[in-house]
């Protein structure tokens, strides 16, 4: 039976090779690159062989890091791989023993698991110091990956349970979204720590080699220090520690197979009997029903509410370089980038609605009416923050005699990015994650039109607004002049932008909407 | 509904069909799977572009003159999804604003419509949140809510409850009664029989037979003759050892 889950496994890794060739040698070329990475770490910790102290600090966080990963990372990629879930096999009649090894055991043949596998070749080597560190590493290597490995499936099956409401995937999400934020300024604060960066980390290493998360990456070392009482009892808790995932995993395994629908329960409703929610508030037009739509999902759909998040904190970066390099002049840029922001984001709106777009088709939903309805929340978003960051900027850089000027430059690049926007969300939409997906993922072989977009959708913006930046430039420069030029010439471009493109993509709208339909039902 | 016509130069899905619709009749679409219903119908609503051939709602083509025939059709595609994060009430009400109606009468008229449906107790909810049944009746809210003069539904009754289909019979029947004309394509033979005046069998993208139903059934059940124009056998070769109570 384990044989028949591993072969299994091995069909479904072969078959990542056997779809469109774009999607192959996209995903080639995907796995040399990491290659390069994993090997690369790979070597790096080979070499720490020669010196005891820094593999103590290293190897447990590098472990215990593994672990982690492998269990948290398949909670947000869920939908990636369900093809081995357990509650799957319930209708065949599998000894719960026989599909608990197998399907942990399986877990291991994929390409995270052998990246994991040559990361874990290079602690190995690094490990056979002396002979006897070499036998307890060889040991802990396996406990370690296998720990890791049926770790990560027990989380995932007792997750599932979350993952498979509504509701519980869209939190998910959200909390994701929100440590990836904290992730980041957390690092760059203790990276700026500096100093004693190393002494943080030798403390961290040893608390997390008292854990269970790190017994088996400390033993070795210890071994080899010359502890062997304490290296040995660490390695018998880790052997503990897999022992006990492991049944844990053979429980979830059988509770799941013997009622594997008790995880699938419907939601409340969320609106009142007769309540129209914001689409009651909206104007009472076509244009107006799909502004009042738009946001609802705004409210409803993490897919809008990781834009709703991040658009707002991606130019409080500029603040970084404000306050831990004096670049007065960074803050100045927040109106601008929130405006560029805004108006970039709308360039694939459509395709976040996938094929119920049809709905707009059969009704013959007026293109204006469908691309300004389109526009109204992210140009309710653009009043409050762009004069709000524009304004703080320019306090912040002691500049506020260029605030006419930011203005403008801010309102060209908003409309230039609206108006070219109109027209690419008919002509070029590219995949994007399911209305229920995580919005982390990434649809399969659709990097290439992504990246094609987005690139047209930047260049293009800025080539629209070319005008008003040099005068922009200018007025920096102190030309008192340029910043009045570019405070009226930015307001005319922008709106001017924005109405043409709106003209252009609501004419497009009309006219290819069929083909927007097949483009998105493809994807 | 007239000279509902449609070519298509070397299109594999749909070579190049016929049919007439007469005005006020209850007609049905029948065919195997991979005939080119949903293709034919998507054709005549709007949603695929023909590669030849015309269609025709009331005297208004599709093709160059989309307004004023979209105005006129309701529709219920197959297999396309809906903005599911809306409740089933939003979800219709968006669907009259979409048609230019004013607020009151489109809120009005999708209260109407979700009561007639026996969906009241869900219209709160959200449609991702629906059954695939309910979510059908949902879609059909959709197509009613603008009182089209033609509708045209692909596969309505599929996973709907038979309460529900029998309300939905209903309620199309009206319809037909009050001068309206519905197109539907389905499975289900025994209910095109009693339900639709006229019926059309294609297979393979062409059509084999089209008419009164009475007539194109002529004398035997509706399924019987679909078998014998289709072709195919229902004789089941093998399988022996599926009847176990032989043991």
């Amino acid at each position: 039976m384990v044989a028949h889950l591993l072969r299994l496994k091995l069909l479904l890794l072969r078959n990542l090779f056997r779809r469109s060739r774009a999607q192959t040698i996209g995903l080639i070329a995907g796995i040399v690159y990491f290659s390069f990475a994993v090997v690369g770490v790979a070597v790096l910790l080979g070499s720490l062989r020669t010196s005891l102290d820094d593999a103590r600090i290293v190897i447990p966080l590098v472990g215990a890091g593994t672990i982690v990963l492998w269990t948290i990372v398949p909670l947000f990629t869920f939908g990636s791989d369900p093809t081995l879930d357990p509650a799957r096999f319930a209708t065949f009649a599998v000894p719960t023993r026989d599909l608990a090894i197998g399907l942990a055991l399986s877990a291991l043949i994929g390409l995270p698991a052998i990246a994991t596998c040559v990361v874990m070749a290079g602690v190995f080597v690094a490990w056979t110091m002396t002979p006897g560190s070499a036998v307890v590493g060889l040991m802990c290597v396996v406990i370690g990956v296998l720990t890791a490995v049926t770790t990560s499936r027990w989380v995932s099956a007792r997750a599932t349970g979350a993952l498979q409401s509504r509701r519980g995937r869209d939190g998910l999400a959200i909390a994701g979204l929100l440590l990836l934020l904290v992730a980041g300024p957390l690092v760059a604060f203790i990276g700026s720590s500096g100093s004693d960066a190393k002494s943080t980390a030798a403390l961290l290493s040893d608390v997390i080699g008292w854990t269970p998360l790190g017994w088996v990456w400390a033993a070795p070392t210890d071994i080899a220090a010359g502890n062997v009482v304490i290296g040995l009892l660490r390695l018998l808790l880790g052997a503990l520690t897999l022992y006990v995932v492991g049944r844990l995993w053979a429980r979830a395994v059988a509770d799941q197979v013997e009622n594997p629908r008790a995880v699938a329960r419907s939601d409340a409703g969320v609106a009142a009997d007769g309540d129209l929610g914001l689409l009651a508030r909206t104007a009472d037009t076509p244009g107006g029903a799909v502004a009042g739509r738009v946001l609802t999902y705004y409210r409803r759909d993490p897919r809008f509410q990781v834009a709703l998040i991040t658009t707002p904190l991606v130019p409080l970066l500029l603040l970084v370089p404000f306050t831990v390099g004096d670049v007065l002049w960074a803050p100045l840029l927040m109106g601008p980038l929130v405006a560029f922001l805004l108006g970039f984001g709308e360039h694939n709106a459509v395709a976040y609605d996938s094929d119920a777009v049809w709905l707009h088709l059969v009704t013959a939903t007026p293109g204006v009416a469908d691309r300004r309805g389109r526009l109204i929340s992210s140009a309710l978003l653009a009043l409050l923050l762009v004069p709000a960051y524009t304004l703080v900027g320019a306090g912040l850089g002691q500049r506020l005699d260029l605030v006419g000027g930011l203005l403008g430059l801010s309102v060209a690049l908003l409309g230039a990015g609206y108006g070219l926007s109109s027209v690419m969300n008919v002509v070029l939409p590219y995949p994007v994650p399911e209305s229920g997906e995580s919005p982390f993922a990434s649809p399969p072989g659709a990097a290439g039109a992504t990246l094609l977009a987005q690139t047209v959708a930047s260049i293009g913006t800025t080539v629209v607004a070319a005008p008003v930046l040099v005068l922009a430039w200018l007025g920096w420069q102190g030309q008192v002049w340029a910043v009045w030029a570019t405070a009226v010439l930015g307001m005319a471009l922008g709106v001017g932008a924005a109405l043409v493109g709106i003209c252009i993509g609501a004419r497009l709208f009309e006219r290819r909407g069929p083909e927007l339909l097949a483009a998105l039902r493809r994807t | 509904m007239r000279a509902l016509g449609k070519r298509f130069g070397d299109l594999i899905a749909v070579k190049g069909i016929d049919l007439d619709v007469p005005r006020g009749s209850f007609f049905g679409l029948v065919g195997p799977n991979g005939a080119g219903k949903t293709t034919t119908l998507s054709m005549v609503t709007g949603l695929l572009r023909p590669d030849s051939g015309q269609a025709f709602v009331l005297g208004h083509d599709v093709w160059a003159d989309p307004v004023a025939a979209k105005r006129l059709l309701g529709v219920l595609p197959d297999g396309l999804k809906l903005f599911d994060r809306l409740t089933g009430l939003q979800l219709i009400t968006y669907a009259g604003l979409l048609r230019g109606m004013p607020r009151d009468l489109a809120t009005s008229r999708a209260t109407e419509l979700i009561a007639a449906l026996g969906l009241s107790e869900a219209q709160g909810k959200l449609v991702v949140d629906y059954s695939a049944g309910m979510t059908k009746k949902t879609t059909l809210a959709c197509a009613l809510v603008h009182a089209p003069r033609v509708l045209v539904l692909d596969e309505p009754f599929e996973a709907v409850d038979p309460v529900s289909a029998a309300t939905i019979r209903r309620i199309l029947e009206d319809y037909v009664a009050a001068g309206g004309t519905v197109v539907l394509s389905s499975h289900v033979m025994d209910l095109v029989q009693r339900l639709c005046s006229h019926v059309a069998v294609i297979a393979d993208g062409q059509v084999l037979a089209v008419g009164q139903t009475d007539d194109v059934r002529s004398g035997r059940s509706l399924e019987e003759r679909f078998v014998e124009l289709v072709g195919g056998s229902v004789e089941v070769e093998g399988l022996s050892w599926l009847r176990t109570s032989s043991d």
